[in-house]
């Protein structure tokens, strides 16, 4: 019997009793659970009916502030770019007559792009470190180095834009952009150390410690049986790693991954200190440089624009990257879970 | 592999070594200033963090509370719990500057302006909607799926047994519930509601945007006199992280060794939540 035993009718199947003529089923003679428990059932399903609609209102207002940009700009929201005159043109605009023609595209792009990139670094980085404290670190080493990581996951994202903008972005200024550079793109755009690398570099740090220690509980969970079966069979480490354990915690690892893009994804704040501001749409065909060339992410978007917000076109675009995000972080959240439910169903454990 | 955790985390040590360089200066003085170099400590961002954690977790954990018994113990299972348990999954998996955004705009319709006081602005339009109490509210609303399925999960493991055995013994479902329930699963709901304090304390989107960047109190002068809390209430402020955010080169700091004063004290007060809550684990574990 799980909780809801608490829930359905007040019913006992008596297995044996005394009296054969009483075998079966018995209702509780004062059917309490039915009548209910007055006044605290109630208020407790008044506060939680409270946080449920508020979880839909935000839903709907969200879409609803949204819509004038959404139905007039229409599918060209995703398609089109051109971002920084787009949102100058709109808050100068009057409200009678909004300008609300817009293309996210450039922006959408550099939240996939900063975000995929941080996600490659950091899932390499951060499974080859999981996999090295689970199997190779003696483990006074390994418990300290897991309470590490677990603090790190939960520093503030504001210190991280401190590193990144006291460190990573005059690191990148020094190293990587030359004054030829600055002059070539002069007429689009200034590179400084604000750029598409920075962004990605703190990114990266940001979700390291999380895809590190999700995966640590991931491969600490596979019994400690299979390894050894492994090695009964004669396979090198390397090997049980590999082909074993990997395998095993896959799901564990996925839905750690998943987590850490939607942090990706959602991060606003230290992002918007090393991206850079400008919303152009990044673009390859120049090689290298292109990942010096700033960015601006949606959230970040979000973050620098929200002075504007007294001008309805521009709540509106806002909003509209509100929802951009809403919906992508809907669809990892629900990837998670299905990821779970099916990793549940591989082990066998019932819903 | 071990030498890339190893050089990540060097990292680390080394911004906190730069935080104790300039942890000289800042030793809990009062008022921030914005002047210069020498502008003094951080006690208000302090108390900004310590209010708008309070706040937060005092509107989101009955709220939570409540949802958690409800989808556990009151609801038949179905669509409609699916319904409300998939919702709550997904607003936990949105970014934080989204609910900021929704906040700021709701909390300027007019008949909410009690939460905050209006700002006469160039077009003689007054604007509301910044000020401790929306973003504490803001705060509640970001974190209340999470607490809520960390409640969820303590509830879970609350043994059968235990509920069975007050029901045999003729208890009503309210008093089981709250009698056994809640107490057997209270080093959770602790914790989860610590975790969930974690996470008010860390954001900084939500703050930016409704509360705004101002270093010191706005409202009624001196802010600390009970007669004036409401009004400090209803006005803007800062938390440490936005003192960061602003003192940092991306907002209009030009001297930024405060800002990784700050960040040392706002690494030190996670680390002790978090010891918090591994303690209260660990209590939890040995109660049973």
């Amino acid at each position: 019997m799980t909780a809801g035993s608490l829930n359905g009718p007040a019913v006992r199947q008596f297995a044996c009793f005394p009296h054969p003529a009483l075998k079966g089923e018995y209702v509780l003679k004062n059917n309490t659970f039915l009548h209910g428990d007055g006044l605290p059932a109630v208020c407790i399903k008044i506060l939680a009916g409270i946080s449920i609609a508020l979880i839909i209102f935000i839903f709907i207002f969200i879409f609803y502030q949204a819509w004038p940009v959404l139905r007039a700009s229409g599918l060209d929201l995703l398609t089109t770019h051109n971002f920084d005159t787009q949102i100058s043109e709109a808050f100068y605009s009057s409200d009678q007559s909004p300008v609300l023609n817009f293309g996210l595209l450039g922006l959408i792009l550099g939240t996939l792009i900063t975000t995929t990139l941080a996600l490659v670094i950091a899932v390499a980085i951060g499974i080859g470190a999981s996999i090295a404290i689970c199997e190779f670190a003696p483990p006074v080493l390994a418990s300290a180095l897991k309470a590490i990581i677990r603090l790190l996951a939960s520093i503030p994202s504001v210190v991280f834009g401190l590193i990144g903008v006291i460190a990573v972005v005059p690191y990148i200024q020094e190293t990587f952009v030359t004054v030829d550079m600055q002059m070539e793109y002069l007429s689009m755009f200034q590179i400084t150390g604000k750029s598409l690398m920075a962004s990605a570099v703190v990114l990266t740090f940001m979700i390291v410690p999380t895809v590190i220690s999700l995966s640590v509980d991931a491969i600490s969970a596979v019994p400690q049986t299979y390894r050894e079966t492994g090695f009964a069979f004669g396979m090198t480490h390397f090997r049980v790693i590999w082909k074993i354990l990997l395998p095993t915690a896959r799901s564990g690892i996925i839905s750690s991954v998943i987590l850490a893009a939607g942090r990706g994804i959602g991060e606003a704040i230290a992002v918007s200190m090393v991206c850079g501001g400008v919303g152009i749409l990044p673009d390859f065909s120049h090689g290298f440089v292109s990942f010096l060339a700033p960015v601006l992410p949606l959230s970040a978007a979000i973050v620098n624009k929200s002075e504007a917000m007294s001008s309805v076109a521009v709540r509106s675009t806002l909003f509209a990257c509100a929802a951009i995000l809403l919906v992508m972080g809907a669809f990892l959240s629900i990837g998670a879970r299905l990821v779970e439910r099916r990793m549940r169903r591989a082990v066998g454990f019932e819903k | 592999m071990v030498t890339a955790v190893c050089l990540f985390i060097v990292l680390n040590v080394f911004n906190i070594g730069i935080d104790v360089i300039s942890w000289d200066f800042l030793t809990k003085e009062p008022n921030p200033s914005a002047v210069n170099a020498d502008s003094g400590g951080i006690l208000t961002p302090m108390i900004g963090t310590f209010l708008l954690t309070i706040i937060g977790i005092v509107i989101a954990l009955p709220l939570s509370l409540a949802s958690a018994v409800y989808l556990c113990y009151y609801s038949k299972d179905g669509a409609l719990k699916n319904m409300i348990t998939t919702a709550i999954d997904i607003l936990s998996g949105v970014p934080t500057i989204v609910i900021a955004l929704f906040a700021v705009t709701i909390f300027t319709q007019p008949w909410l302006s009690f939460l905050s006081t209006p700002i006469e602005t160039a077009g003689g339009v007054q604007a509301y909607g910044k000020s401790f109490l929306v973003a504490g509210i803001t705060m509640a609303v970001m974190i209340l799926p999470f607490v809520t399925k960390s409640i969820e999960q303590s509830l879970k493991t609350v043994p059968d047994e235990y509920l069975e055995g007050s029901l045999s013994l003729g208890a009503t479902k309210w008093r089981t519930i709250s009698r056994v329930a809640l107490l057997s699963a209270r080093p959770g709901i602790i914790t989860g509601a610590i975790l969930g304090m974690g996470r008010i304390i860390g954001d900084t989107a939500i703050v930016w945007l409704a509360l705004g960047g101002t270093l010191r109190m706005t409202g009624l002068q001196p802010w600390w006199q009970p007669q004036n809390w409401l009004s400090t209430l209803q006005n803007t402020g800062s938390t440490l992280t936005t003192y960061i955010f602003y003192t940092s080169p991306a907002g209009e700091g030009n001297s930024y060794e405060v800002a990784f004063g700050a960040s040392l004290v706002l690494i030190v007060i996670i680390l002790l939540l978090n010891a918090a809550t591994a303690v209260l684990g660990g209590l939890g574990k040995t109660k049973r």
